[in-house]
């Protein structure tokens, strides 16, 4: 059975199960420069074959010798690969605390703000931004020391992830979150809403005193991107092509845009070629999106509690993820269920069952790793550091997170 | 052509919704402007709108018109028949575009254009301008309507907890709040990149301030109740500064620093700003008690001259007063309650209070040249005093 929205086989053999079409959507600050075309990877069903991976295990070691042809790819082979986390500890020492002092307010609207910002996040953004600068500033023929700018991006990166949250929290009921109670659920929703707002305007303050026109513009376009992924959950396309399409964009709005664009935004800061924007970008993007959707397989395959919330929770939102688009292909009795929003009894329960039959889970896992492979060769045209490496392990990292 | 006919009926479902919204009786209005401002009023922002070339409405209805704001209008129906505040809110965007729901675009050009290009503005520069004033102004006008229109929206999120059989169906109210969430989210998103746009970053920072003042005052509104010890005439201007007057100042203020005027400009427009909207929420929070006894009001127990009279009265004599206007089944007969505070100078202090503000308005934009904008700030911060 071959998906309708096959465009032109990919080239490459290795690559079954995938065909690449060209989308010509527009996707954030860099369709807006018009340079390039987003290309989108596609899936079909597969081919049964040996590529496809058996089990949900991730490969260790698959992505650390991206192909030859790429210029710059060998890694370092005199340092020893560093862990990324280790890498930036420095860096993002005091970062909560730091975000913190710029939330500054009166009694008890200070606590709601800081109320995510206790040092028991991932940092999972900042890490990637510090990352991303040291490697454009040693790239750029600069020490790869970090510029106050770049720092600032990646706690501003962290305000409007956090900000976010807040909101979605509302939007979506939640009563827990990284395993504390929700604010909304505290405070209730008029001031959580008002806190996440608050977040954001401070946010942007500390943007505007980087005095930067460009970093302000490339940031500014993250904040719209995220309400209009939002936006995008409230609809289910009847068309299944459009259906992943709509998922995959929305994917880039509400997740990669952030970090593709503060990618960029610390590229801008030390380097004037939009070359090296735009590898920024594109590596922020490519990753963004693998991250969402390893976010949306371990929301099946991850066991309550562990990722900080229960599991199926989109499920329970109404919301199609890669997972049930995969499995709809397979059983084509999910398309009414996705199309209701899994609004009736025992859809939830019917839609998870079918996912898991399917391999809805291990096709997700599989576009995840493509979108890797991407970010790998697209941040293997900086020069080389340990910082470019860590990124490239990073990836690894990302597909093999449990929670 | 077609997409004309798109923004057609885009815009027939907004007045729709218009009409929808006059049927429900919602209760929780939000009531930061009362619609019966006095006519004086009306005619002087009519009159400055044509001073500054053409009404300045555009950002908001270029929100109004795209794809997101069209499907919350066409959600916002649901509403219909409960007490959701969005469902005002919305008819607001309609009602009462005549009635000050874009003053603050309105001051913010008109002080543009009072202003006018600063000395050290290149001649090649000026051509850019519309009617005297400068596009980036203009854009500066619309955020800061859609920053305010955004709070309208956020005001109106309802604590859950707090729902009752009364106020509708749970599941319609969670959708409300849904709806609210993300239009008012739209708003700001859309606010942000108008900011982007501009190019400078100190206006950037000055708004995004604003926003942050806004957030604080939006928070602690209907607070001062519960919080008896904290209240004070100085406490109850800095909250009300947050909440009304500090987007307005620094609007008026980074308008200035857009034609690159310096920094006593600014500072003159920040002033007229600030005491504008001061005077102006005085001004609205009055008109209940000069009204004529016999049309029983609700006012709200935030508002200026009820603080002052529990100033004046001391927290047990108010709290006897709001018992003796209570009946038994905790309603407050506010005609009552009103006659008690009319015996106090709590209405009076409020006036005096009205007075200084415009006052000192017109004392911060008479020191910019004459000219037909700066006319049209005077009349608006005169009526302002005028009750």
């Amino acid at each position: 059975m071959a998906a309708p929205w096959r465009v032109y086989r990919s080239r490459s053999g290795a690559v079954s199960g995938f065909v690449r079409a060209v989308w010509t959507g527009r996707t954030g600050a860099a369709a807006e420069e018009g340079l390039y075309e987003a290309e989108v990877l596609v899936p079909v069903r597969p081919v049964r074959n040996a590529v496809r991976p058996n089990s949900f295990t991730r490969y260790r070691n698959r992505f650390l010798y991206p192909t030859p042809r790429i210029c710059c790819c060998r890694i370092h082979s005199d340092t020893k690969l560093k862990d990324p986390f280790s890498l930036v500890q420095k860096d993002l020492q005091n970062l909560y605390e730091d975000i913190k002092k710029l939330l500054v307010s009166k009694a008890e609207l200070k606590a709601l703000c800081d109320y995510y910002f206790d040092g028991k996040g991932k940092a999972f953004r900042p890490m990637i931004v510090v990352l991303m600068a040291r490697a454009c500033n040693i790239h750029s023929n600069r020490q790869g020391d970090l510029l106050p700018a770049q720092r600032s991006i990646a706690m501003i990166s962290e305000m409007i992830h956090t900000a976010s949250l807040v909101h979605d929290d509302v939007i979506d009921g939640s009563d827990t979150r990284r395993g504390k109670t929700t604010i909304n659920e505290v405070w209730g929703e008029r001031k959580a809403i008002l806190a996440g707002d608050f977040i954001l305007s401070a946010a942007s303050m500390a943007l505007a005193r980087i005095g930067n026109n460009a970093v302000v513009s490339v940031l500014s376009q993250v904040v719209e991107d995220l309400v209009r992924g939002e936006f995008m959950q409230l609809g289910s396309k009847e068309n299944e092509n459009e259906r992943f399409k709509h998922y995959l964009e929305k994917t880039f709005k509400k997740t990669a845009s952030l970090i593709a664009n503060s990618c960029k935004a610390v590229s801008i800061l030390v380097n004037s070629d939009p070359e090296v924007h735009e590898i920024a970008y594109q590596y922020g993007r490519n990753v963004g999106i693998a991250f969402q959707l390893v976010d949306d397989v371990l929301d099946f395959t991850s066991c309550a509690n562990h990722l900080g919330k229960p599991s199926a929770a989109d499920l329970k939102l109404g919301l199609a993820t890669g997972p049930v688009l995969f499995a709809c292909q397979q059983f084509p009795e999910l398309h009414a269920m996705i199309m209701r929003r899994f609004g009736s009894d025992g859809d939830v329960d019917r839609a998870w069952r079918y996912v898991l039959q399917s391999d809805g889970v291990e096709q997700t896992n599989y576009l995840a790793q493509r979108y890797c492979q991407e970010a790998i060769r697209q941040i293997s045209r900086l020069r080389p550091s340990t910082e470019r490496d860590a990124l490239i392990r990073l990836t690894e990292l990302v597909l093999s997170r449990d929670k | 052509m077609a997409h004309l006919r798109t923004c057609i009926t885009k815009m027939a479902v907004w007045s729709r919704l218009a009409c929808l919204g006059s049927v429900s009786r919602g209760h929780r209005t939000l009531s930061i402007f009362s619609s019966s401002s006095p006519s004086n009023w009306t005619k002087v922002v009519s009159d400055a709108e044509k001073i500054v070339g053409y009404p300045t409405s555009f950002m908001s209805l270029r929100c109004l018109l795209s794809d997101e704001l069209s499907n919350v209008a066409m959600h916002v129906r649901k509403l219909v028949g409960t007490k959701h505040p969005l469902l005002n809110t919305a008819r607001g965007f309609v009602y009462d575009s005549k009635h000050n729901l874009q003053m603050r675009g309105l001051v913010v050009l008109l002080m543009s254009k009072a202003a006018g290009p600063s000395s050290t503005t290149p001649d090649a520069l000026l051509p850019d301008m519309v009617s005297g004033i400068y596009p980036s102004q203009r854009n500066l006008a619309e955020i800061t309507e859609l920053i305010h229109t955004a709070f309208l929206v956020h005001r109106g999120i309802v604590n859950l907890k707090d729902w009752t059989f009364s106020d509708g169906p749970l599941k319609e109210m969670q959708f409300g709040n849904k709806m609210a969430i993300l239009s008012g989210d739209f708003l700001l998103a859309n606010a942000c990149t108008g900011l982007a746009q501009l190019n400078n970053t100190k206006v950037v920072e000055l708004i995004s301030s604003a926003i942050g003042d806004l957030v604080q005052g939006v928070y602690h509104e209907n607070s001062s109740s519960t919080e008896e010890g904290s209240l004070s005439l100085a406490s109850w201007e800095d909250q009300t500064f947050l909440s009304h007057g500090a987007l307005l100042a620094k609007s008026c203020q980074a308008a200035m620093e857009l034609a690159r005027h310096n920094t006593e400009a600014q500072m003159l427009a920040y002033q007229y700003g600030k005491h504008l909207a001061l005077g102006h929420t005085l001004n609205l929070d009055l008109q209940p008690f000069l009204k004529s006894s016999s049309d029983p009001t609700v006012f709200s127990l935030e508002s200026a001259p009820v603080v002052f009279h529990r100033l004046i009265v001391g927290p047990e004599r108010w709290l006897h007063q709001l018992q003796q206007s209570q009946s038994t089944t905790k309603q407050t007969d506010y005609s009552k309650l009103q006659r008690l505070i009319k015996t106090e100078q709590g209405v009076s202090q409020a006036a005096d209070l009205c007075s200084y503000h415009g006052n000192k308005a017109l004392e911060a934009i008479r020191l910019f040249p004459p000219s037909e904008a700066r006319s049209a700030l005077e009349n608006i911060a005169s009526a302002v005093m005028k009750f």
